[in-house]
């Protein structure tokens, strides 16, 4: 970032600049980015000198919507942030607000909630896998997983009659209960859902192609993780054993045992392991929990105002630990909602990791930690000259909006 | 000379070649969608089979945006500069007989030029549009160029020395008692490797890689021209498969009647079989790998191919000697 702009120029100006550094533009709008972000990478032939991101491209002021819906509305809302871990996301906010209020949540609905949550991790790990191929030019394989993931969405359907919103978790309780009629089911289509996972650890070990793209890349080291405060499979790759899930128990995960996977070298390849070993234990706690899912409520009645106070929750999402942070001052509407997702707490590693490695490995080393940027964006201010940094209240954006939209009308 | 028009327009030359492109095609996108546990093209057609046409005929009918700052010039005339190569190389393949439409004594070295040939005009029609993603695509055709040239010229000069001969013609007919393929199974396997790089089939798609660099050097390119260029990239297909059964495969030799049409027409059926032979394995190898990085494919040509090449280039001549 300290390198004086003029070395650097856009590439494709002709031969004279193919040999000195220059920039190469990976988004906003490029086949790899299932969602729109920019990284400016600087490449020195096919080698990368430096990434630049420019976040903030789908921002949706979810947030700041927050501020005027119910408690009980946001946790529809909080559940659109992401389509992928979107039960992660509501289940996030629920604790939180469950946090301030001092009612117990029945057990069954935290064992539905255990039940739910995990089903939603083997569909993001699948998901990821297959496009882990796609990335690499492995076509094949992303067909394969994606029809696999289908089964699993089929489950979901199944239980919460929606395939990726599932609108089951509400403050105090889960909405849908899993009558014993479906329990068969889950626990053969999830043990389905392990042997595919087997399988696709025999591709994965032996695809000589897939190896030579994966082995070796973006090796993350367990210093370089800590130090960037990066979460969720990319440490447990790099071999820390962090995972809210046994470290916080939530849920019903105090009662159901987890196996936490981790390896030690810390690139795509061990990232694809632990992935798909996830899946494995993600089928197995499944299995657990629905044998052992006790009777009762699934949720209890609460009033729509929640006590006045402040609380933050965090869980394993699919993708790494997500937080959610509440306050509320007694009344039906929350009077701040802050969610932290595993995206942007990654971020940084993944700009690191490319530093490197060659044009290549972009697809694959950038995308290695499921990002998902629709959930990552937030709007802040930043002066680089002065290093200020600031972010807009609601009166500053509303005057904002005012002054964009009606820039004949006065304040 | 009337017959000499008609074979080089209509059969076996440009109109025999572009149908056949378009079959595999289609049959290229059927096998891949089958082994990903798809359907594939399915609407235009019975099963689809018409939808490379389709596809072509949609591209003609889109407007052409130029890059503002490309080489309009090249721009313009490079994409028929490519599409000339295969169609031009088709001519001295053997289809319906040992005789070739056009034959000369050397002509093995005018393929192997043409193959040069192509490779250059895709090199100078990517710097042409002369945007990011190109300019990338551009240096990784080149490289992957030089990797992939040495062993399928040793794989394809390999054949020639065996058969005494230069000319696709000569090596076809000193293959009247005993197929290539027999006496050089790590040549055909080696030249169907380097033939898969030519064609930028997966795993050696790496200068249109998708994911990487958008389109590679396909990028600015729109409307005609990119029908243009889509259209030379299915030729090329058959006309290097074409190559591996005239070289490999004893081209369009088997055993016929006497009568001349019918053997001309068994012939031609030899053949085809042959290709499709040939179209298929390839097919089935590109839906079965990941792709590869530039480095690790001019390793893999370099350090595998050229000394298995070469040993086979040895042993034909040490063969031959005896």
């Amino acid at each position: 970032m300290a390198e004086p702009k003029e070395t650097r120029k856009e590439a494709g100006a002709g031969l004279v600049q193919y040999s000195t550094e220059n920039l190469v533009p990976f988004g906003p709008i490029h086949p790899a980015l299932k969602e729109p972000e920019y990284f400016k990478l600087y490449l020195r032939g096919e080698t990368i000198v430096d990434v630049i991101p420019r976040i903030g491209y789908v921002h949706r002021g979810l947030e700041k919507a927050a501020e005027q819906r119910r408690w009980t509305q946001n946790t529809y809302m909080f559940e659109r942030t992401c389509g992928i871990c979107s039960f992660a996301h509501s289940l996030a906010y629920v604790q939180a607000v469950e946090g301030l209020t001092p009612y117990e949540v029945p057990q069954r609905a935290l064992y539905i909630r255990l039940i739910v949550a995990e089903l939603e991790r083997i569909h993001s790990h699948l998901l990821w896998v297959g496009l882990l191929g796609h990335w690499a030019g492995f076509d094949t394989l992303f067909m394969w997983v994606w029809r696999d993931r289908e089964i699993v969405l089929d489950l979901v359907e199944a239980i919460a009659g929606n395939r990726v919103h599932k609108s089951l978790a509400t403050i105090a309780g889960v909405k849908k209960d899993i009558p014993d009629s479906m329990k068969n089911k889950i626990v053969e289509r999830t043990k389905h859902l392990a042997d595919r996972a087997y399988f696709y650890k025999g591709i994965v070990d032996t695809e000589t192609t897939l190896l030579a793209r994966t082995r070796k890349v973006g090796i993350l080291k367990a210093e370089t993780a800590q130090k960037l405060c990066a979460v969720g499979p990319l440490v447990r790759a790099a071999g820390l054993a962090i995972d809210v899930r046994a470290d916080d128990p939530y849920a019903a995960y105090g009662d159901v045992p987890i196996d936490v996977v981790t390896r030690s070298e810390g690139d795509v390849f061990s990232l694809l392991h632990v992935r798909l070993d996830e899946i494995v234990t993600a089928a197995n706690a499944i299995d657990y929990a629905v044998s052992q899912m006790p009777g009762g409520p699934i949720r209890l009645k609460i009033p729509p105002n929640i006590p006045a106070g402040e609380y933050a929750s965090h869980i394993e999402a699919p993708r790494g630990e997500l937080f959610y942070f509440v306050k509320s001052n007694g009344t039906a509407i929350p009077e701040r909602v802050k969610a932290r997702t595993p995206t942007l707490a990654n971020l940084p590693t993944a700009l690191e990791l490319l530093k490197g490695q060659t044009m290549a490995d972009v697809p694959v080393v950038l995308t290695a930690i499921d990002p998902c940027f629709g959930c990552m964006d937030r709007l802040s201010f930043v002066d680089l000259d002065s290093q200020k940094q600031w972010s807009w209240g609601g009166e500053e954006l509303r005057q904002y909006g005012i002054k964009r939209y009606f820039p004949e009308r006065k304040t | 000379m009337l017959i000499e028009a008609i074979e080089a327009i209509l059969f076996p030359g440009f109109l025999f070649t572009l149908g056949l492109g378009f079959l595999f095609e289609w049959l290229e996108r059927k096998i891949a969608a089958h082994m990903q546990g798809r359907v594939g093209p399915l609407v235009a057609g019975p099963h689809g089979i018409l939808q490379p046409i389709a596809d072509l005929l949609k591209l003609l009918y889109k407007e052409e945006i130029v890059p503002g700052f490309a080489d309009v010039t090249i721009y313009r005339i490079a994409p028929s500069l490519y599409f000339l190569a295969p169609i031009l190389g088709m001519l001295f393949i053997p289809v319906a007989g040992i005789r070739a439409v056009a034959t000369f004594d050397m002509d093995l070295l005018f393929i192997i030029f043409l193959l040069a040939y192509s490779a250059f005009v895709v090199v100078i029609l990517s710097f042409a549009s002369a945007s990011p993603y190109t300019t990338v695509a551009s240096g990784r055709l080149v490289l992957q160029y030089v990797s992939y040239e040495i062993p399928l010229v040793i794989a394809m000069v390999t054949a020639g020395v065996f058969s005494h001969s230069l000319s696709i013609a000569g090596i076809v007919e000193a293959q009247s008692t005993a197929w290539n393929i027999l006496y050089m199974p790590f040549g055909f396997v080696v030249f169907i490797v380097a033939l898969m790089a030519e064609l930028e089939k997966p795993p050696f798609d790496i200068p249109s890689a998708k994911t990487e660099i958008v389109a590679g050097w396909l990028t600015e390119f729109s409307g005609r021209a990119l029908a243009f260029l889509k259209l030379t990239k299915e030729v090329s297909l058959v006309f290097g498969a074409g190559l591996a059964v005239s070289l490999f495969l004893g081209g369009p030799l088997g055993p016929v009647p006497t009568d001349q049409i019918l053997a001309s027409v068994a012939y031609t059926a030899y053949f085809l079989v042959k290709l499709l032979v040939v179209v298929l394995l390839i097919f089935v190898l590109r839906s079965a790998m990941a792709r590869l990085r530039i480095a690790q494919a001019s390793e893999f040509f370099w350090k595998i191919l050229t000394p298995l090449a070469l040993a086979q280039l040895a042993f034909v001549i040490i063969l031959g000697g005896m």
